[in-house]
């Protein structure tokens, strides 16, 4: 861009460009706040994602089959590896992964607020997968239309390989309701303490969401809080009505006027509570955490001293004679 | 097949498919856990190829006895498994766990190579698939036993700690069980003595490159019915949610 | 000494000599942490494809960089080479730098420098997102900058938007022997691909409001 144009200008281009539905690149012009607003986003989605293996990491050394167990592994694993996607996108912008997790690890940036809740049953890994990938799939499905291209490109590949978290969580769920006493208790003792913090998963209500128009004024959100959770919902009841569960809502009703279903009020006041770090599990998660990355310190330089006295920089080990 | 060789094969790879589940678990410990997120993902992966393994063994005994693999895995106590020592113990720090898998992940190698011209086809067709895993699993930890052998004086000092401790347990992974004999003539398990000595040439010469050194001579296990006291706090851990409802399908 | 050791781990101690060669005498690292380095990844999913880039990954060195890549790009097949590159080995540019930038024609190649090949990836779509950097030739050049200016204008052509350029010397690449190893296993784990489960995601939108009764409320 000539650089005889004022901030202004720029910013009406910048704008211009957007409107157009154009992707913005690394390297290309953006409004400092652009830049801003989107590490804050994809780092909290990226530490949401990183904290998120734990909950459900818990529970791989209880799955009760060789395949659910395989099934978990696996996901976790992609949850790992969402986040590598996603601090691939902040670092695209010039942050550096080391400072996002050192802000991590002091408490002072966020992550979903779902993840404080702590896994009690089993089946909470399938609920978890049903309705709390569900609800992240909605709003990963709105971020692949994002603005900036390394976002919206990681948004692609995760929402791709979210839908297995979902399906087999549904799966899992579909069968346990239809199972044992035993087991349907499980779902449905998941299902009474998921139900509110997956809605609150989309943000708080319009109204009181900070950050909201500038990040809709740039095509980095495309649709509310609020739309997004009712979209969720209209599709989720019906589902969890089929499995024959009963959301532990009394006020929810399904509205003919308005095509929708109706939920009761929301508990904004826990939604505030934990995100300010006080829900059950904020300690706990950021202290596993922190042991993770401690007791790490010596392998992260033990390779970084290796590599800094080798010669393997640019050629390749083979495995001879293991053939 | 003679009930003789059915039994004695059903009983050694059952041994093998206890040896993958129990390191597989141990590894999959790590996930959310590691020093850097791509090693999470890493040993995610590694401990997925092993439960897969694991699977395919237990796929094998049922074909030779009924025995359903999610019955063999969640409802037999510590005293039916046969699963060596050294693949129970709890995760430990990196350099136990790197360690330890380069340690099985060679005697894989080793077993699998021979396996794969095993007389009985099953065996053979298993080790064929399993091999190209494992030559990656091979790669990965060798990659990581070299480097954290010669990173830092820290990382020698642990590489050589959790060596002191796994030496002894490894000679379990070759110990004979009855039958062997009669598994080796009619060439469906090679001869385990042979076993060890192919490991030996690999990983000693592997060690000393990694800069790790004379380890304690400690007599280790030799029976595989013989465990630790990891194993019954691995299998509480694994087996509680299946064994709170023995009807329910999973 | 332990029965297991045919040819002892000799007490000549191999692990000092090794040690004293190996280690500098710095405090380098002491107190540092690090993420270590990232590397571009670029994959080819099948013969004949072009190469993607597909993202970084963070490696102390170039062998587990290619580890690390396979680990986090190929979960799920699938996979036919890999290739990885030190970041700082790859020249960007994006068609807004290119034009606000008025000295480009004048830019000279470095004198004296030996020519190498340098890969070109384009990225030539403004807006679908999963339109990615994708390799699409070589050039000869004697520096980063001579590839970039080449690259441009060889493949110049009005839709691209970003440019990079990686020279040859940079790539460590996984081989036709790797593919057994690193990349089919992602097949046999089905239980990963969501087309094994039943159903298709969201289906309660698909009944729409019909479903008005609470079963069991």
């Amino acid at each position: 861009m000539p650089p005889e144009l004022t901030h202004d200008e720029r910013l009406t281009a910048f704008e211009a460009r957007i409107a157009r539905g154009e992707k913005i690149e690394p390297g290309d012009w953006m409004p400092d706040d652009y830049r801003r607003q989107l590490i804050r986003m994809i780092s909290q989605h990226a530490h949401s994602e990183i904290v998120g293996m734990l909950p459900e990491g818990a529970w791989i050394e209880h799955a009760p089959s060789l395949r659910r167990k395989l099934i978990l592994i696996a996901k976790v694993q992609d949850e790992a590896g969402h986040g590598q996607y996603l601090y691939h996108a902040a670092e695209s912008l010039g942050a550096e992964r080391q400072d996002l997790i050192d802000a991590l690890l002091a408490g002072k940036a966020k992550y979903s607020n779902i993840f404080n809740y702590p896994t009690l049953n089993w089946a909470d890994v399938g609920m978890i997968g049903w309705l709390v990938d569900g609800a992240a799939i909605k709003n990963q499905t709105m971020l692949t239309g994002a603005s900036y291209g390394p976002y919206s490109r990681a948004m692609v590949r995760i929402c791709a390989e979210e839908t297995f978290h979902y399906k087999q969580g549904k799966e899992m769920i579909t069968l346990y309701a239809q199972g044992t006493p035993h087991q349907r208790r499980m779902a449905q003792d998941a299902l009474d303490r998921w139900w509110w913090p997956s809605l609150m998963m989309f943000g708080p209500p319009d109204a009181d969401s900070t950050n909201s128009t500038t990040l809709m004024r740039w095509g980095i959100k495309l649709k509310s809080n609020d739309a997004l959770r009712q979209e969720f919902i209209d599709e989720i009841v019906p589902e969890l009505h089929a499995a024959g569960l009963c959301i532990p809502d009394p006020d929810l009703r399904y509205d003919e006027n308005s095509g929708h279903w109706l939920t009761g009020p929301i508990d904004w006041d826990e939604f505030w509570r934990v995100i300010k770090g006080n829900g059950p599990m904020n300690r706990e998660r950021l202290r596993a955490r922190r042991t993770a990355h401690d007791d790490g310190l010596w392998v992260r330089e033990a390779m970084a001293a290796y590599a800094s006295r080798s010669s393997v920089i640019g050629k390749r080990s083979t495995v001879s004679g293991q053939r | 097949m003679n009930d003789d060789l059915r039994a004695a094969l059903a009983a050694r790879l059952l041994a093998t498919a206890d040896d993958e589940l129990m390191l597989a678990h141990r590894n999959a410990e790590w996930t959310g856990h590691a020093p850097i997120l791509e090693e999470d993902i890493a040993l995610a992966n590694i401990a997925q190829d092993e439960l897969g393994h694991a699977s395919i063994w237990y796929g094998l005994v049922e074909e030779l006895t009924g025995q359903d693999p999610d019955r063999l895995v969640f409802f037999r106590d510590a005293g039916e498994y046969r699963s060596a020592q050294m693949v129970e113990q709890p995760r430990g720090d990196w350099a136990f766990t790197m360690l330890r898998q380069y340690l099985f992940d060679a005697y894989e190698m080793a077993l699998l190579a021979r396996l794969a011209g095993s007389a009985y086809q099953p065996v053979a067709d298993a080790a064929a698939r399993m091999r190209n895993e494992e030559l990656y699993h091979y790669r990965h930890s060798s990659a990581w036993l070299r480097r954290l052998g010669l990173g830092t004086a820290e990382s020698n000092r642990r590489m050589q700690a959790a060596l002191d401790v796994l030496w002894p347990l490894a000679g379990q992974l070759f110990s004979p069980q009855p039958g062997d004999a009669l598994l080796n003539v009619e060439g469906y398990w090679p001869d385990l003595n042979e076993l060890r000595q192919a490991w030996s040439g690999v990983v000693i010469p592997a060690l000393e490159e990694a800069g790790l050194g004379e380890t304690a001579s400690a007599a280790g296990p030799d029976d595989r019915r013989v465990h630790s006291a990891h194993l019954d706090t691995l299998l509480a851990d694994m087996q509680m949610v299946a064994r709170a409802d023995e009807e329910a399908v999973w | 000494m332990n029965r297991l050791l045919k040819t002892p781990i000799t007490a000549t101690l191999t692990k000092h000599i090794l040690i004293t060669d190996y280690r500098t005498p710095t405090t380098d690292h002491q107190n540092m942490d690090t993420q270590w380095p990232r590397w571009e990844v670029f994959k080819q999913d099948r013969p004949g494809k072009p190469f993607e880039a597909v993202g970084t990954v963070h490696a102390p060195d170039a062998e587990m960089a290619l580890l690390n890549a396979r680990d986090v790009f190929v979960r799920r097949p699938e996979c036919h080479t890999l290739w990885v590159a030190p970041e700082a080995a790859v020249l960007r540019l994006t068609a807004q730098e290119l034009a606000g930038r008025q000295d480009w024609p004048d830019e000279p190649a470095t004198e004296g420098s030996e020519e190498m090949a340098y890969h070109v990836f384009l990225r030539q779509s403004h807006r679908r997102s999963m339109v990615a950097v994708t390799l699409v030739g070589q050039v000869l050049a004697a520096s980063s900058a001579d590839a970039m200016h080449q690259a441009v204008a060889q493949y110049g052509a009005s839709d691209t938007v970003v440019w990079w350029v990686v020279p040859d010397s940079a790539l460590i690449r996984s081989n036709d022997d790797d593919i057994a190893s690193m990349f089919e296993p992602a097949l046999e784990k089905t239980y990963r691909d969501q087309t094994t489960y039943r159903g298709r995601i969201f289906e309660g939108r698909r009944r729409g409001g019909t479903v008005k009764e609470v079963p069991g409320a």
